[in-house]
């Protein structure tokens, strides 16, 4: 869901427009934010209708058609700015992604409008992460128009909600405006307060061009769709153009903003958000948050808030069969082009042969690769535990980052490692406090607050090693709170930690692909733990194999999966040998399924064991 | 000919000429919690339409020189005499050789083997006579277990007692080669409770034993409700068997196939067909046939079967298909199987024997004890 967005297909080309002829005082240009299920699209679909931007009808038909025009057409677009008319007003609606692993993304895109609206559904009040967004709308001066969502379900606790946005956010009762989008109640007065509140764009049409890169998208048939916010100048059609940031050149061939599709100008103005079409064949070139200014009479300066994107978590990608290598490969390489953020190379391991190491913005953005891999690719996957980039110092002053636990270097050269670490917010119910105290101070956190936002809401801030975040805490933080609790992190940098490498041994082979790093403190913990759930994952085979855990050569932890003794049909299918040849070929199928590491077949699942170590 | 026989069967013709005949009657009083067999309950009123469909069947295939004719179910005995006698008629009428004869009339060790499934309770001393005078001279007894309660857990309508009685009345009706059927590894058994099955089965002095494992089928009533079956662990499972293959032995016993015993001599020659990958017509519903390389099988409802007899389309055959199976049955053998027949498979073969799961014995290869007892690790390195 968060990477495929609402698409629409594009209709005919026909409909030009005409040259905009509207001062950046008519513009506005808003967000939404909110927490999954909280009623975006319902509220943004609302909007659109509406205004008569797109009819109910057309909705619902645009959509079905999506596969067919797809086909014949091969044009999709992504629904990430829609101008809308209103009251003689140019409405731009600019999409944001919804989880924490895309917190930079949803910056930039904040970083495009003047003001945002804030959603939050009556029945289940603010979570973390609308919280952290909305932060993020406060940091970049936005305007925010607080909406109650969903007033006309029965568990609606408009009141409380109220008081909620009032304690956290110190808006103003009045502000607050009461919404049911399901039911299309509230869109007119939101629609009011978006001209009314949220400021018109500044910026002057004449000055050197700089416009800001809030998303892009790769289509096949048109190349990498950029979507922009000319924050200074004009861009026109067929201007030579220059993205500061990567430092590629490229023409404007076409220009345009988007309605039910693209609709092409000759050029957009200050204050404007449109679409860029200019041949870009790479989408790490189109980067989030780059400027792109003219060749000629070009800005020097770049917009603030560019980052280079950087992976936060690594995993190991190998096909099961090794004969999948090139398959695998030519997946990885499609899935890149519409995501900017996922990064690989070439990586062998001893235990499970050709593959890749991958990194991702989190352990979702992990998730969504591996299941699109596996789905859409039909690719047997084994994905080897997830691990941070940890910042080694060496004895002879030398500094080495690691985004792989079989690359540590010998620990007799290292002085020190370091690792990242995250501000985490934790936003609970009240009686969870204590549980997920627990919880954050056996992941080695650091307390550093915890502030009540009224009798039964609490905020708990902690400082979080990464790897210890990765690694089931999630999980464990839905299950201490009923899985009321939600959060939201960034990275406050490398700390020093007392980290040793944890191998495992499968029948006294050391698997490369299973080591990782681990807290000295919890070796010993995680050694038990990782052998049990081991020997629960790998099933019984022809002879006892010993699982070990060990730290430098010295095992810390042992366990054996028993030996296969029986198996054996003892039954009597009379003359029906194709049944008895179909149950030995699914037995033999299964193992197939399997990775053979020395004389053992190990299961996918096995690879993972360590992030389900409590479960 | 009616357009079904042209669209469905034809006379077969067997390269040897070597193939047994098994016919499959689908009814029973009362379908047991574990069988997932083709066989139902309650269609009693079909047997004499059933009992014509598989004569034109058998009429169909032509005159064969079956080696082994085998009835099995279901439950045979709910049929009455005369339709076994119907059947082995219409047999005579084709057979190139001439008919079996009751014990007395011809010579006995040119006999065909003819067996016949039953289950206690169903047939009284005097259609038991009847059957060995139509020439039916094995009988396999659906005995299962001697503990009434595991009776009952299984669904089984008869108690130990009625399985004393039926096996004497068999006894007193001429059966002089007589099987009983039993299954281990029940929900809730114990280990002396399966020693206490093979004491009192031993008592009988049947001449050949099938020993099953239970196993829990899809789309049965077990099946519903495993999880809360209380199954005895595999550690469990392999004493049983274990313990089944030592007690029978020292009775005189030869353990001649996975789940089968037998008195010297009483091996169960129909059987001995299937797992030699030899020929086999199989008629009536959902019975298998594998001639000359080829399977099919019937459909498998009775009404189905009656009224449009079309055979399921061939499953894939093709000779490597054929060695393998020749390799995987035959391995149930615990004689096992001559080594020409592993060829193309010396890689398997040497694995195995590295593995202590296959041995060599004069011109075979057999299964060790350890083999035996992970006989599906070992057959599945063949497919």
């Amino acid at each position: 869901m968060l990477l495929s967005r609402a698409v629409i297909a594009m209709s005919t080309r026909t409909n030009y427009a005409k040259i905009r002829d509207m001062s950046t005082d008519k513009i506005r240009n808003f967000s939404i934010i909110a927490h999954i299920d909280h009623g975006k699209s319902t509220l943004a679909d609302r909007l659109l209708e509406f205004t008569k931007t797109i009819s109910k009808r057309n909705m619902k038909e645009q959509v079905l058609d999506t596969m067919d025009l797809e086909r014949e057409r091969g044009i999709t677009i992504k629904a990430q700015a829609i101008r809308m008319q209103y009251k003689g007003y140019e409405l731009n609606l600019i999409d944001t992604p919804g989880h924490v692993d895309f917190s930079y993304e949803v910056s930039r895109s904040l970083a495009a409008c003047e003001g945002t609206l804030l959603l939050v559904d009556a029945t289940q009040g603010i979570e973390a992460q609308t919280l952290a967004n909305a932060n993020l709308a406060i940091a970049s001066n936005l305007k925010i128009i607080p909406i109650i969502n969903k007033i006309d379900l029965p568990g609606a606790e408009v009141q409380m909600v109220k008081e909620e946005l009032m304690h956290t956010m110190g808006f103003e009762e009045e502000e607050i405006i009461l919404a049911s989008a399901k039911e299309g109640t509230g869109a007119e007065g939101i629609l009011d307060a978006i001209i009314e509140r949220i400021p018109a764009p500044k910026g002057t049409d004449d000055a050197p061009l700089q416009a800001l890169i809030f998303d892009s998208h790769y289509d096949a048939y048109r190349g990498v769709i950029v979507y922009i916010r000319i924050v200074n100048g004009t861009l026109t059609k067929d201007d030579n153009i220059l993205f500061l940031g990567t430092g590629c050149e490229f023409e404007a061939l076409e220009i345009g903003y988007l309605k039910l599709g693209l609709v092409p100008q000759d050029k957009l103005s200050a204050g404007e958000v449109g679409y860029l079409i200019a041949n870009v064949k790479n989408i790490a070139d189109a980067h989030v948050g780059d400027t792109i200014t003219t060749i000629k009479n070009g800005s020097k300066q770049a917009l603030p808030g560019y980052k280079p994107i950087k992976p936060m978590v690594y995993c190991g990608f190998y096909p099961i069969n090794g004969e999948d290598y090139e398959r695998l490969k030519e997946a990885m390489e499609k899935l890149r082009l519409n995501d900017a953020a996922l990064f690989f190379e070439p990586e062998t391991s001893q235990a499970l042969g050709f593959g890749f190491r991958c990194g991702f913005l989190g352990l979702l953005h992990l998730e969504i690769v591996q299941q699109r891999l596996t789905r859409e690719f039909d690719l047997g996957l084994i994905a080897t535990t997830p691990n941070v980039i940890y910042k080694i110092n060496l004895n002879n002053k030398k500094e080495l980052y690691i985004d792989n636990p079989t690359k540590f270097p010998d620990f007799s050269y290292i002085e020190s490692i370091e690792e990242p670490f995250l501000k985490v917010s934790i936003f609970t119910p009240a009686t969870y406090v204590g549980s997920i105290m627990t919880l954050a101070t056996d992941k080695r956190g650091t307390y550093k607050n915890l502030e009540y936002l009224d009798q039964q809401r609490a905020i708990i801030t902690y400082e979080l090693p990464l790897s210890e975040v990765i690694i089931e805490f999630n999980d464990m933080l839905k299950s201490v709170s009923s899985g009321y609790a939600s959060m939201d992190y960034e990275p406050i940098g490398y700390r020093e930690a007392d980290l040793v490498k944890l191998d495992i041994l499968i029948n006294q082979e050391l698997v490369d692909a299973l080591s990782f790093i681990v807290h000295r403190d919890r070796a010993h913990y995680y050694g038990k733990k990782y052998t049990e759930r081991l020997v629960e994952e790998i099933p019984m085979q022809m002879f006892a194999i010993p699982i070990q855990a060990a730290i430098g050569g010295k095992v810390v932890a042992r366990e054996t999966v028993k030996a296969r003794r029986k198996d054996v049909l003892a039954k009597c299918y009379g003359g029906d040998v194709s049944r008895k040849r179909k149950l030995l070929e699914k037995q033999k199928e299964g193992k197939k399924k399997m990775k053979r590491v020395g004389r053992v077949d190990v299961p996918q699942e096995a690879f993972l064991a360590v992030l389900r170590i409590n479960k | 000919m009616t357009s079904r026989q042209q669209l469905t069967m034809k006379q077969l013709t067997i390269n040897n000429n070597v193939i047994s005949l098994y016919i499959h009657l689908p009814f029973c009083k009362k379908k047991c919690n574990y069988c997932d067999f083709v066989s139902y309950a309650g269609k009693e009123d079909l047997i004499d339409e059933y009992v014509e469909s598989l004569c034109k069947e058998i009429k169909t295939a032509g005159p064969q020189d079956y080696q082994t004719i085998y009835f099995g179910g279901g439950t045979p005995t709910l049929l009455s005499p005369k339709h076994f006698d119907k059947v082995l008629k219409t047999l005579t009428h084709l057979h190139k050789t001439p008919p079996p004869l009751p014990e007395g009339e011809g010579k006995k060790e040119n006999d065909i083997e003819i067996s016949i499934e039953t289950n206690p309770g169903t047939a009284d001393k005097a259609k038991l006579k009847v059957l060995r005078e139509l020439g039916i001279n094995r009988l396999s007894i659906g005995a299962q277990s001697f503990n009434n309660q595991h009776l009952k857990t299984l669904g089984r309508i008869h108690s130990a007692e009625d399985i004393i009685r039926f096996y004497n009345d068999a006894r007193s009706a001429g059966f002089e080669n007589i099987n009983l059927d039993l299954i281990f590894a029940l929900p809730g058994q114990t280990l002396a409770e399966w020693q206490a099955d093979i004491q009192t089965a031993l008592k009988l002095k049947p001449e050949h034993l099938s020993v099953y494992n239970l196993q829990i089928e899809e789309g049965t009533p077990f099946h519903l409700k495993r999880s809360t079956l209380n199954l005895p662990q595999e550690d469990l499972e392999l004493a049983m068997y274990e313990d089944t293959i030592e007690s029978l032995t020292s009775a005189g016993f030869k353990h001649y196939e996975i789940s089968n015993f037998s008195k010297p001599g009483f091996e169960c020659k129909h059987n001995l067909f299937y797992w030699r990958n030899g020929n086999y017509l199989g008629v009536g519903a959902g019975a298998h046939s594998h001639v000359d390389g080829q399977r099919w099988a019937n459909p498998n409802s009775i009404e189905n079967y009656i009224h449009d007899p079309r055979p399921s389309p061939q499953d894939q055959s093709s000779p490597l298909i054929f060695r393998q199976e020749t390799i995987f049955m035959g391995l149930r053998l615990l004689d096992g199987l001559e080594i020409e027949k592993f060829k193309g498979f010396e890689q398997e073969v040497a694995d195995s024997i590295g593995d202590n799961l296959l041995t060599k014995d004069k011109d075979n290869y057999k299964l060790t004890r350890k083999g035996l007892y992970l006989a599906n690790l070992v057959f599945e390195r063949f497919v």
